[in-house]
C-alpha cells in the first residue's frame, strides 16, 4: 500500500511496516515467586543479602555487592512505602500504562533498601512529592506482571504513638491527686496518660504456643523494643534459658535486661519475683536486690496457681503459688529499700486486703501501683463489677492496672482505660488477637490496647511520664 | 601507556530530521566513497581492509541484524564485518581491539541510523527495558533521564536558567558546524517556556529525532602514512557498566562515567584533564547531562555542575562546540558524532569552531537510560 510519496520521488513510495513478535518469557524461579506472591497473596516479597544485609527489590539471585547466593533468602517488605524520586510522563505512547499525564516514581518500600519505578496516582500530580508516603493498590483482574500492584497511591499517613506524643502535651502530676471519690463516680480524669505494660513471656508461655515468645536475650530485646514502638512504656519480663524455661539464674537475667535496656533505653523493665514455679524464696527475691530494675512484682496471695482445662475441667498441672505474709513483707522491704518499686498484684480482693495490712507497717512508698489480675486458674475471673469494687477498695492515690489470662485480657484493659487506670497485655496472658488468631508478637497486643486508649480519647504515656505516674525513679 | 592506533578519515553525512528521500544504504554510500577517495585505501586482503565494524540497531532499523541491510555498501561481502550493537563509541574501542592484537592492520568503521523511521524514539527504548518489572510499567530512556535530572539538578545546583543556557549556547554552536542538525535558534525565554516532557525535562531539554550515517578509517601506526598525512591518534580507551535497575544505582554519582574516564585516562598519561586536554565532546542527550558528564570526566568539581556554567566551564574547557548531541544526533551514534568532532578539531578541520592549539580532545558517550553505561576515548594530534 502506498501511504506517503514524497515530492520530486513520485516514482518511489514509503511502505509502513511494523514490528510485532508475540513473545513468551520464562519468569525463572526468583521473578516468578515475586510476582506469583504479588498476585495471589497480595504480598511484596524481596530478598535479603545475610552478608552485607541489603534487601533487593526486585529481588534477584546473586548479590552483586559481594556474590552471596540471595535466591533463596526471601523476606516480606511492606506493601507501603516512600517516593524518593519521580517524574510526571507528559507525552503518550503506545508502551505507556497510561494516558498522559501520569507519574512515575522511584518507590522504596518499608523494609527494601533498593526504590522501583511504578505509576502513582489517586492524587493530584502537582500534589507528588519526594518523601510521600504510599501504598500498593493491587489489581482486581491479574496478568502476572509487575502490574498486578496496579498503582501506588497516597498512603493515609498515620502517626506513630512516639509522632503523636510528641505533638501534645507532656503530663505532669498535678497538686490534687485523683481520689477514690472522684473514681466512685466514674469520672476519672481522662486527660490522664494511660500507661501500657507488655508482658512479654511470663514463666509458662512456649514458642510451640507462639514462636514469639523470646527466650534468648537478643530475642527479648527485639520484641520489647517492637512494643516499645507500639506504644508500651514498659515491659514486663520473665527472663529464660535457651530452651524455653523460666530461669532465676542472675547472670542469664541481667543479661536480658540489659539487652533490653541497650536497644531500648527508655523502656522501663519490670522483672518478676514470681519468676517460674518451685522458686525458692531467696532465688525469687536476691535477683531483684542485685539487678535493681526500676520495677518488680510483688504477690500477695498463697493461692491456687494451676493449668486446668477451661472446657473440661481437667487439671493439668496443679501448683500452690505460695506468698506468705513474711514474703509479702520481706519482698516489699527489699525492694523499696533498693529502690524497685513494687508492682502489687492482686488475683483478688483478698490479696488488696493483705496488702493494706502489711502496708501498716509503713515502708511502701506513694504511689503504690497495683495490677488486678483476672482469670489465673485458683484466682478469680474478670467481673466488672468485682473490678469496681477492688479499684474502690484501693488506698489513696494509688495507681491501677490490669491483664487477664487468655480472652479476660480484652474486656479487663478496656475497663481499666474506662476507669481511668491503665493496661498490660501480651503473651504472657494472652497469644491470640480477639479476632483468635494468634498475635505476631507482644507488640501486635500493645496495638490492640492502644486502640482501646484512642477509643476512649486517652493519651498513650510516654515512658517518662509512666515514671511520674508511678512514681518510678529513672535509672 | 598503550600503544596508539590512527584515525586516518572521517566522512559523513548531514544531521537531518528526516532523509525521507534516501535509505540508509544510501547514506553510508555518501560515507563510504570520500573515505576511498580521501585515504586510497582498497579491500586487497592482505594491505587493505579485510574487517569492517558496523553500528546500528535492530530496533531503529526494524530488522535483527541489522547489519544484514548494510554489508554491500560498506564493502563488507566477503571480507570481516561485526556489529556494535552498544553505543558507538564502543566500536572505536572495539577497533583498537583489531588493530593492537594484529589481527588487522586497517578497519573500516561505519554507522548508521534513521530515528524517524519509527513512530517513536521512546517506544524503542522502552524495548530496552526488561519485560518483567520495568517495560510494562513504562520506562524508556526519557522518563528515567527525567528521574536522574531531578536528582542531578537538586545535587549540583543545576536551575532551569543553566539547561536554557545549554540549549540556547548547543543551538548556536551547531550553526558553525556544517553537519549539524539544522535547528531553529532559540532564546532562553523560549527554552523555559517549552513544554514540559518528563518533569523536570522539557521538550527542548531533549535532543530532537535524527537521521545520520559516518565512516572513519583506522590503521595500525606503522601504515599510518600510506592513508593520510595528518593522522589523529587514539590514544586511550575506557568503559563501564554500572548496575541494571535504577533503584540500585546512585543516580547522580557518575559511577560509570567516573571508572570509564579514570580508565581511559591512565592508558593515554593524562594525569589532570582540566589541564592536560583542550577540547571534551561529552553526549547529552538531554540538557542537565553536559554538566553532568563534566563533572564525571573531571572538569567540573562534583556536586557543582551548576557553578561550573556560571563560572563559564563550558567554553573554558572547550565542551561541545559542535553542538554537542543536545542538538541532534541519533540514539548510538552520538560517541562516533563526538570523536569524529574531537577528528577534525584535531586535525586543524573544524573551521569557523577551530579552536587554535588543540593537542588533545576527550570524546564520551553513554548507554542506556540514565548514563548505565559509559565509555570515553582521548585522541591526540
Amino acid at each position: 500500500m502506498i501511504d506517503k510519496q514524497i515530492k520530486g520521488y513520485e516514482d518511489s513510495y514509503i511502505i509502513e511496516g511494523k514490528m510485532a513478535l508475540p513473545y513468551s518469557y520464562f519468569a525463572g524461579r526468583v521473578g516468578s515467586k515475586f510476582i506469583t506472591t504479588i498476585r495471589d497473596k497480595k504480598k511484596i516479597m524481596g530478598v535479603k543479602c545475610p552478608a552485607c544485609g541489603m534487601v533487593y527489590l526486585p529481588p534477584r539471585q546473586v548479590c552483586d555487592k559481594d556474590l552471596t547466593d540471595i535466591r533463596d533468602n526471601w523476606v516480606e517488605v511492606g506493601s507501603s512505602g516512600t517516593v524518593t524520586n519521580f517524574t510526571v510522563v507528559r507525552y503518550d505512547d503506545k508502551h505507556l500504562p497510561r494516558k498522559a499525564p501520569f507519574v512515575l516514581a522511584l518507590i522504596k518500600l518499608e523494609g527494601a533498601d533498593t526504590p522501583f519505578l511504578h505509576i502513582v496516582e489517586e492524587c493530584k500530580i502537582e500534589d507528588v512529592k519526594i518523601g510521600m508516603k504510599v501504598e500498593a493498590v493491587f489489581a482486581e483482574k491479574t496478568t502476572s506482571t509487575i502490574l498486578d500492584i496496579d498503582h501506588f497511591r497516597p498512603a493515609v499517613e498515620t502517626l506513630s504513638v512516639h509522632e503523636r506524643s510528641k505533638l501534645r502535651k507532656q503530663w505532669v502530676p498535678s497538686d490534687e491527686p485523683e481520689t477514690q471519690e472522684k473514681r466512685r463516680g466514674g469520672k476519672p480524669d481522662m486527660s490522664k496518660p494511660v500507661i501500657i505494660t507488655a508482658a512479654l513471656t511470663g514463666a509458662a508461655t512456649m514458642k510451640n504456643q507462639n514462636p514469639s515468645v523470646p527466650y534468648t536475650p537478643a530475642e527479648f530485646a527485639e520484641e520489647a523494643h517492637k512494643c516499645w514502638k507500639a506504644g508500651a512504656a514498659m515491659v514486663h519480663v520473665h527472663a529464660r534459658m535457651d530452651n524455653g524455661f523460666a530461669t532465676h539464674e542472675i547472670d542469664r537475667i541481667r543479661a536480658t535486661h540489659d539487652a533490653i535496656k541497650q536497644k531500648s533505653p527508655e523502656l522501663i523493665v519490670n522483672l518478676s519475683s514470681a519468676v517460674g514455679m518451685g522458686k525458692t524464696a531467696e532465688q525469687r527475691i536476691s535477683q531483684i536486690v542485685e539487678i535493681k530494675p526500676e520495677m518488680a512484682s510483688l504477690n500477695t496471695n498463697t493461692m491456687n496457681f494451676s493449668i486446668i482445662d477451661r472446657k473440661t475441667g481437667k487439671i493439668f498441672i496443679d501448683y500452690v503459688f505460695e506468698n506468705t505474709f513474711t514474703m509479702l513483707q520481706d519482698f516489699g522491704k527489699a525492694m523499696e529499700e533498693n529502690g524497685v518499686k513494687p508492682e502489687i498484684e492482686c488475683y483478688d480482693m483478698g490479696g488488696l486486703d493483705n496488702t493494706m495490712l502489711i502496708s501498716k507497717q509503713g515502708f511502701f512508698t506513694d504511689p503504690m501501683n497495683f495490677n488486678f489480675v483476672w482469670g489465673v486458674a485458683g484466682g478469680q475471673a474478670f467481673r466488672a463489677e468485682t473490678f469496681i469494687a477492688m479499684m474502690n477498695a484501693l488506698p489513696p492515690k494509688a495507681n491501677f492496672t490490669t491483664c487477664g489470662v487468655g480472652t479476660d485480657e480484652f474486656p479487663c484493659i478496656m475497663q481499666s482505660c474506662l476507669l481511668g487506670g491503665h493496661m498490660r497485655v501480651g503473651l504472657e496472658d494472652n497469644i491470640r488477637m480477639p479476632n483468635g488468631e494468634l498475635a505476631k508478637g507482644s507488640y501486635e497486643l500493645v496495638e490492640v490496647a492502644v486502640g482501646v486508649a484512642e477509643c476512649l480519647g486517652r493519651p498513650i504515656a510516654t515512658c517518662d511520664e509512666a515514671r511520674a505516674i508511678m512514681g518510678l525513679r529513672k535509672k | 601507556m598503550s600503544k596508539r592506533i590512527a584515525v586516518c578519515a572521517v566522512a559523513q553525512v548531514k544531521n537531518e530530521p528526516e532523509y525521507a528521500h534516501m535509505r540508509f544504504q544510501n547514506m553510508l554510500l555518501e560515507c563510504f566513497e570520500p573515505i576511498m577517495e580521501q585515504t586510497g585505501v582498497t579491500f586487497d586482503m592482505e594491505r587493505g581492509i579485510r574487517n569492517i565494524i558496523t553500528c546500528s540497531d535492530d530496533v531503529f532499523d526494524a530488522r535483527t541484524i541489522s547489519d544484514n541491510g548494510v554489508t554491500d555498501v560498506v564493502g563488507a561481502h566477503f571480507r570481516g564485518e561485526e556489529k556494535m550493537a552498544q553505543e558507538s563509541i564502543n566500536g572505536l574501542g572495539y577497533a583498537m581491539a583489531c588493530i593492537l592484537s594484529g589481527h588487522d592492520d586497517v578497519i573500516l568503521f561505519m554507522g548508521h541510523c534513521k530515528e524517524s523511521q519509527g513512530e517513536s524514539r521512546r517506544m524503542a527504548t522502552n524495548l530496552a527495558c526488561d519485560p518483567f518489572y520495568c517495560r510494562p510499567v513504562g520506562m524508556d530512556f526519557q522518563n528515567v533521564d527525567a528521574l536522574q535530572a531531578r536528582e542531578y539538578m537538586e545535587k549540583s545546583g543545576v536551575t532551569e536558567e543553566h539547561l536554557a543556557k545549554i540549549v540556547v549556547r548547543s543551538r548556536k554552536n551547531a550553526k558553525k558546524n556544517p553537519y549539524a542538525r539544522e535547528n531553529r535558534q532559540v532564546d532562553e525565554k523560549e527554552v523555559m517556556n517549552s513544554p514540559m516532557y518528563a518533569d523536570p525535562l522539557r521538550e527542548l531539554h531533549v535532543y530532537p529525532v535524527t537521521d545520520w550515517a559516518y565512516g572513519i578509517l583506522l590503521c595500525c601506526e606503522e601504515r599510518v602514512k600510506e592513508f593520510t598525512k595528518k593522522p589523529v591518534w587514539l590514544t586511550g580507551y575506557g568503559s563501564c557498566m554500572d548496575r541494571y535497575f535504577i533503584g540500585d544505582r546512585d543516580l547522580c554519582s557518575n559511577f560509570s562515567l567516573k571508572q570509564a574516564a579514570q580508565r581511559a585516562y591512565a592508558r593515554a598519561g593524562i594525569k589532570d584533564p582540566r589541564k592536560d586536554v583542550q577540547l571534551f565532546e561529552l553526549s547529552d542527550h538531554a540538557a542537565y547531562q553536559l554538566p553532568m558528564w563534566a563533572e564525571g570526566v573531571g572538569i567540573a568539581d562534583e556536586g557543582k555542575g551548576g557553578k561550573w556554567i556560571d563560572d563559564g566551564g563550558m567554553e573554558k574547557f572547550n565542551v561541545n562546540l559542535s553542538g554537542g548531541h543536545l542538538n541532534g544526533n541519533p540514539l548510538l551514534l552520538g560517541g562516533a558524532a563526538r570523536a569524529i568532532e574531537c577528528y577534525y578539531q584535531l586535525s586543524g578541520q573544524a573551521g569557523d569552531r577551530q579552536v587554535k592549539g588543540v593537542k588533545r580532545a576527550v570524546a564520551q558517550a553513554a548507554t542506556g537510560g540514565a548514563g548505565q553505561h559509559q565509555a570515553v576515548i582521548v585522541m591526540e594530534a
